[in-house]
């Protein structure tokens, strides 16, 4: 176990500038995601904390000493592959003992770790098979046991449910998070996916465009976004946004509606700005009118999208709301659960 | 569970895309099999039956002609010397490719494409124009009349299309193959030794089967590399039932057969990697 520190991290492709100034700080046994849309550099992090690329500029810690310059295999770190890069001509228990022999342990000892993590993945019975005579599920978690015989300091996860169909997503979700309590390893886990993010971390670091755009606790991020990068990026569905200016102590949006601003918002009178309002906060029988355009029901809640000024505005109700495509519904929302981002900079206002 | 067609007299008499499959496969196959059989029967037959009735049985069974090959000591001395200069053939050709064609795929350095480009144009190379310049270079280096002399020229001749093949099969296998087992404390020489080797035994079989016959085959090269007959490989061999009037041919055509034996073996050995190889795709990560 470890504390990982990155420092000023900077990487270049060329002329191209993927990774721009990253500091994350991870703590001994915790358990952070990298989370983002494709292309913002989470997968290349990873692989740079990894050893796999090479680090343009900056530092690397990994259990307090510097790592930029050491291969993978200094690293004591395990990492699992999102399409599980299991080696095909290895059977389960070669595949997962490989680390250990390359390592030359005894072998009883190699069986005996082998057997442990096998037990502890409920892959015992397989140990014999070959990976293409398993399940997609079944060779995810021979992934994982390769990486947890190794006993490593830190674990890796490079989107390691994305070829998992959703019920086995789920499931495996649960299993990562349960052997995480389990084993205390400080864990490194690269997602595009925000409900993983949320559901798994201990902290959250969300990137964009090779920058950090915020790093915060799951509900702190829900709760406090710090742009509308954040805003919209975490949470489902994704947060309204309306354009428009203060007026008289009120947002007034380009699309006619207007909005109670939150008590904490530091705004001025005229300053334009973005406002947004998440649709699970949205209530029925506020003042601002919108026309249904779509309503799907989903027994536990009901989504509907809406028309507000030419904007489509979506709303999710826990309630059963019989509204029809054209209706007219009058809507509100909490504004201290509201959030207010500088129009220029998207930043939290 | 056998399904009957539901009505038998809708069934197609004929499955003429079937036959017309079998008529291909059988000209094909008579096309391979006719001069291999023509050549072990006109073994058997007299000189004089063997000019009236080429392609027929022999009228007399001459097995004599076979044992006295066989008994004889220059057939395996034939077969010895190529056996040998064949098997170290492989042996170079795979060693130097594998490590050449590994380098290519998974290592980045410069000019890398430049020497790729400059192996490929091996691959243009005729034999035929080399030999006096290979002859003065061998000469110089002392090998003449060695079999090493004759071994290096045919690896080297091999190499461009083997790293050619075993770079395509490298390159395909999985990216994360060569991450994972860095992480789990491979260099690049053991990720060669314990995943890329075994995982490319299909194309070490076909890239070997290829060699092999190549240098099982070669004529030109020991002819003028090789002097004395105590090293000549079995294709010089054959010179033996020529005379400057006469060719025992039907002595000759005993011979080959002999000599294709161990060809066939080597192949029905290495056949089922090189079927495994076309129907490979299975390495999935």
């Amino acid at each position: 176990m470890a504390t990982v520190e990155i420092t000023n991290i900077e990487k270049y492709y060329g002329g191209y500038h993927a990774l721009n100034d990253i500091n994350v700080d991870i703590a001994d046994g915790e358990f952070v995601v990298l989370v983002g849309p494709s292309g913002c550099g989470k997968s290349t992090l990873l692989q740079m904390i990894a050893g796999l690329e090479t680090i343009t500029g900056g530092e690397l810690r990994i259990g307090g000493d510097v790592v930029n310059y050491l291969p993978p295999k200094q690293r004591d770190i395990a990492m699992v592959f999102q399409n599980y890069a299991l080696y095909p001509h290895m059977t389960v228990g070669q595949n997962m003992g490989f680390s250990l022999r390359i390592r030359r342990d005894p072998a009883d000892e190699i069986k005996a770790k082998v057997e442990r993590a096998a037990k502890i993945l409920n892959l015992d019975q397989l140990l014999d098979r070959f990976p293409r005579e398993l399940s997609g599920g079944q060779r995810q978690r021979v992934a994982m046991g390769r990486a947890i015989v190794r006993e490593p300091q830190v674990f890796l996860f490079d989107e390691p449910l994305s070829n998992l169909d959703a019920k086995l997503r789920l499931s495996m979700r649960t299993e990562i998070k349960e052997l995480h309590q389990r084993l205390k390893t400080t864990t490194i886990y690269v997602t595009h996916d925000q409900d993983e993010a949320m559901t798994m971390a201990d902290r959250i670091v969300v990137m964009n465009t090779g920058v950090v755009s915020q790093i915060g606790a799951p509900l702190d991020l829900y709760d406090r976004p710090a742009n509308t990068f954040v805003a919209g990026f975490i949470g489902s569905p994704a947060m309204n946004f309306m354009d428009g200016t203060i007026q008289g102590g009120k947002f007034q949006a380009a699309n006619g509606s207007s909005w109670a601003l939150p008590s904490d918002a530091k705004v001025t009178e005229g300053q334009r700005c973005t406002f947004g309002v998440r649709p699970e906060f949205v209530e029925a029988g506020g003042d601002v009118a919108a026309k249904v355009i779509v309503t799907e029901p989903t027994g536990s809640e009901t989504q509907i999208v809406a028309d507000m000024g030419g904007e489509h505005f979506t709303c999710l109700f826990n309630e059963r709301i019989a509204a029809q495509p054209g209706d007219t519904l009058k809507i509100g929302a909490d504004p201290e659960k509201c959030h207010v981002f500088d129009i220029e900079t998207g930043l939290r206002l | 569970m056998q399904s009957e067609p539901l009505d038998p007299g809708l069934r197609k008499p004929w499955n003429f895309v079937l036959l017309y499959k079998y008529l291909v496969l059988g000209f094909v196959t008579l096309l391979i099999i006719a001069p291999l059989i023509t050549t072990a029967l006109g073994g058997f037959k007299s000189a004089a039956d063997l000019r009236t009735n080429p392609f027929g049985l022999p009228t007399v069974w001459h097995w004599n002609q076979y044992t006295d090959i066989l008994l004889g000591i220059d057939y395996w001395r034939y077969m010895g010397n190529s056996m040998l200069i064949s098997a170290i053939s492989v042996f170079v050709t795979l060693l130097c490719s594998t490590l050449a064609a590994f380098t290519f795929a998974h290592v980045k350095f410069f000019g890398k494409e430049f020497i790729v480009g400059y192996l490929m144009v091996g691959l243009l190379f005729p034999v035929a124009t080399a030999i006096l310049p290979l002859f003065v270079k061998v000469r110089d280096m002392g090998l003449l009349n060695t079999y090493w002399g004759v071994i290096l020229p045919t690896s080297a001749f091999s190499l461009g299309m083997s790293i050619l093949l075993m770079r395509n099969m490298f390159e395909k296998l999985p990216r994360e193959l060569l991450s994972a087992a860095l992480v789990d404390g491979c260099g690049y020489i053991r990720f060669f030794w314990h995943i890329t080797l075994p995982l490319s035994r299909p194309i070490l079989a076909t890239v070997g089967i290829i060699a092999f016959v190549a240098s099982w085959n070669q004529y030109v090269l020991p002819l003028i590399l090789l002097n004395s007959e105590e090293r000549y490989p079995w294709p010089l061999g054959i010179m033996e039932y020529q005379g400057e009037f006469t060719t025992d041919w039907h002595l000759i055509l005993a011979f080959v057969t002999l000599t294709v034996i161990p060809a066939i073996v080597v192949f029905l050995a290495t056949q089922k990697y090189i079927v495994a190889g076309l129907t490979a795709g299975a390495v999935k990560g």
